[in-house]
């Protein structure tokens, strides 16, 4: 690069032992990614669903949840879960908690899962939110019944509004998943950075780290795309 | 057909509906016009169950819609509801659209509720759209698709909400065509509207509302020529240019 | 009960400090580096449209640590001496947070009607001036809701410098963690602090989002 004082070496990314710590920090990246979404997936949309429920309690038990979850950082809720959470267990089963191999690991996906489902929530509600009241009153006004309602008319409807979104989300997940480095899970960032202490070779690690988030969201635009298609309307507006 | 008792409505504090009295005869077409806010659209809403209300009685043919006991879905199968933006479902063509009722809320077969969709949208004149998706039809056939979907439940009572404000003027008269041949059929009706034209022809009652209350009624000839309150004559003022 | 956080106290605010000096100047130059990147994102050049559309790309599919890691080795390279951390970090957030800036500006520049910006062009101004006293302003207001949001995220974002060691806020919790044990009160506190701040933030962009809807 211009006559810098700097040699590269790009073999470090290939080279053994450090390919194989960036093959297995990619391998619990997307497990973090893909675990934490399905958690996210599932608590989200019942939580937006609560949210918009008739029930007064259930919507402030949804808001709450929303509320707390994306108003701290991610990463002090990590810290949060990891460090004190044991303690919230009382002394003795502290100790235990705090023997479990990988506990970070599992730690690291709860987190994840949980603070994404506070934004997947918000989508499912803006989804519902954004199907006008006349809508609904459209297909009750048919006769049909509140379920068949939400079954056949406004849940089609919301899925197909809400899938751009997610997608964001979907990319989103595989991002904050680095975050989980700072409480020493094994994954593409921390390697990235653990290839560099061992080797001086941080700008190579790091720009190697850059590449595969690149393709993984490539990745996942692109299943997503495939998703949207499928489920494509005519006439409703695409991306 | 319809009886309305004494029907008063408040949203919080704020009452959108007072004492509002009338009766609907079996066959008879009622247009109900006013400024917007006046409680047209919610008094069409507390009829079919829709929007509960506070005070009054509400009794369509017999059953009385505030009684705890009613089905309500039962009730909305027999009163069909027309929206200002159509309210056709996206994702479903306009077939499936007008089939999706009868087969879920009256356990129709396919077979038979399709064969009723295709003369219904016969009916309304366009059976070539059937397989359309509603993001490809025009306005004016899009709502008559939703006028088809309302009758596929072979309602006992229709009910528009100003159908035709959300179209462009040369689909205005599709749809009233629709509805006039409708009207002259012998349906009970009732219609929000601006659409003097349709009032003059097929309505046997007028009715205008102002911020809640039924200010005045008329068969439409003395409605047109003479009406008594200034309010109603401000109004007709306005919309009859 | 927060006798561990009342005891550190002086330290612990002394990194929140750290953390609000980090936001103000990543939005310092975030924001109107933000304003260029939208205006490069619905660029008609090719030649300014297709870097900027790959910078903004690249960027958006990286976590932030590793924007924030990769400056960390790549200023000391190209300036010949190690960086401290502040510096480091202020440039990582200005980079990365300009591309959130600027795709939401990029929509708010995209919603404002082509008749504006005619109406400004017929009266002779230039493609500057336009852009200045036009599109620029409108789009600003326009987004002002999602710009509130956005600032907060990066308020919130601030806590990634960790890793390159920066005292703020979060590390200086940790460090009191390791003397004093006392985790639940010491991240509890740090979470707190967060929510309340964040949660007035949100209140203002809400307040925002109604006067706009009003306004228009």
């Amino acid at each position: 690069m211009l006559g810098l004082a700097y040699d590269f070496d790009w073999g470090v990314l290939w080279r053994n032992p450090y390919g194989m710590y960036l093959l297995q920090g990619i391998w619990v990246t997307i497990k973090l990614g893909l675990i934490g979404w399905a958690i996210a997936l599932s608590l989200g949309v019942l939580i937006g669903t609560m949210r918009i429920s008739p029930w007064r309690w259930l919507r402030v038990i949804g808001t709450a949840y929303v509320e707390i979850f994306r108003n701290i950082p991610f990463m002090v809720q990590l810290f949060f879960w990891y460090y004190a959470g044991p303690m919230i267990f009382g002394t003795s089963l502290q100790y235990r908690i705090n023997a479990i191999i990988g506990l970070n690991y599992y730690v690291a996906i709860i987190a994840l899962g949980m603070y994404t489902a506070s934004r997947v929530a918000e989508h499912t509600r803006a989804g519902f939110s954004s199907i006008s009241r006349d809508h609904y009153h459209a297909a009750l006004s048919t006769g049909l019944t509140h379920p068949q309602m939400y079954r056949y008319v406004i849940i089609p409807y919301a899925l197909r509004i809400i899938i751009p979104p997610l997608t964001t989300e979907f990319l989103t997940i595989f991002k904050n998943s680095s975050i989980a480095m700072t409480i020493g899970v094994l994954e593409t960032t921390f390697m990235s950075y653990k290839i560099d202490s061992e080797t001086f070779h941080g700008l190579e690690s790091t720009t190697g780290a850059c590449l595969i988030y690149l393709a993984l969201g490539l990745a996942v635009v692109r299943l997503m795309g495939i998703l949207e298609s499928r489920l494509k309307i005519p006439g409703m507006i695409g991306r | 057909m319809i009886q309305i008792k004494e029907v008063s409505k408040w949203y919080g504090d704020f009452q959108v509906l007072h004492n509002i009295n009338e009766e609907i005869k079996a066959g008879q077409t009622v247009v109900v016009c006013g400024p917007s806010g006046s409680g047209k659209s919610t008094l069409l809403r507390c009829i079919n169950g829709l929007e509960p209300f506070q005070e009054g009685e509400i009794i369509v043919d017999g059953v009385s819609v505030s009684d705890p006991a009613t089905n309500l879905y039962k009730l909305r199968a027999e009163i069909g509801m027309v929206f200002q933006r159509f309210e056709l479902y996206p994702h479903m063509t306009a077939l499936q659209n007008i089939t999706l009722a009868p087969m879920k809320a009256r356990n129709k077969s396919k077979k038979e509720a399709q064969a009723k969709a295709m003369e219904l949208l016969q009916r309304v004149g366009i059976p070539e759209k059937a397989h359309e998706y509603p993001a490809n039809l025009s306005g004016g056939q899009q709502q008559r698709v939703a006028i088809a979907r309302s009758l596929a439940m072979e309602p006992k009572i229709m009910m528009f909400d100003e159908p035709t404000s959300a179209l462009d003027p040369e689909m205005i008269k599709e749809v009233l065509d629709v509805m006039i041949a409708l009207s002259k059929g012998g349906m009970t009706m009732i219609v929000v509207t601006h659409e003097m034209g349709f009032a003059r022809e097929v309505s046997d009652e007028i009715i205008f509302m102002d911020e809640g209350m039924i200010i005045e009624r008329g068969t439409d000839i003395s409605f047109f020529q003479n009406p008594k309150n200034p309010r109603t004559r401000d109004f007709l003022n306005k919309i009859l240019i | 009960m927060f006798d561990a956080v009342v005891k550190n106290l002086p330290f612990l605010m002394g990194g929140f400090w750290v953390t609000v000096k980090l936001m103000f100047f990543a939005l310092a130059g975030g924001i109107p580096l933000g304003i260029l990147v939208g205006l490069g994102r619905i660029s008609r050049k090719k030649w300014v449209y297709y870097p900027v559309t790959f910078y903004v790309n690249v960027i958006r599919n990286i976590p932030l640590i590793l924007v924030i890691f990769w400056f960390y080795f790549v200023m000391p390279i190209i300036i010949g001496s190690p960086l401290d951390p502040f510096p480091s970090a202020v440039i990582s957030f200005i980079i990365f947070e300009a591309t959130y800036f600027g795709e939401i500006l990029r929509a708010g520049y995209q919603s404002v009607s082509k008749g504006q910006i005619e109406a400004g062009y017929s009266t002779g101004l230039t493609y500057i001036q336009t852009t200045r006293w036009i599109l620029i302003p409108i789009a600003l207001r326009r987004m002002l809701p999602s710009m509130i949001t956005q600032s907060i995220v990066t308020y919130q974002d601030t806590c990634l410098a960790f890793v390159i060691g920066l005292p703020e806020f979060i590390r200086r919790a940790r460090i009191v963690d390791t003397m004093e044990v006392r985790s639940i009160q010491l991240f509890g506190f740090v979470a707190i602090v967060f929510f309340i701040t964040c949660y007035i933030g949100s209140v203002i962009s809400r307040r925002f989002e109604v006067k706009e809807k009003e306004g228009g």
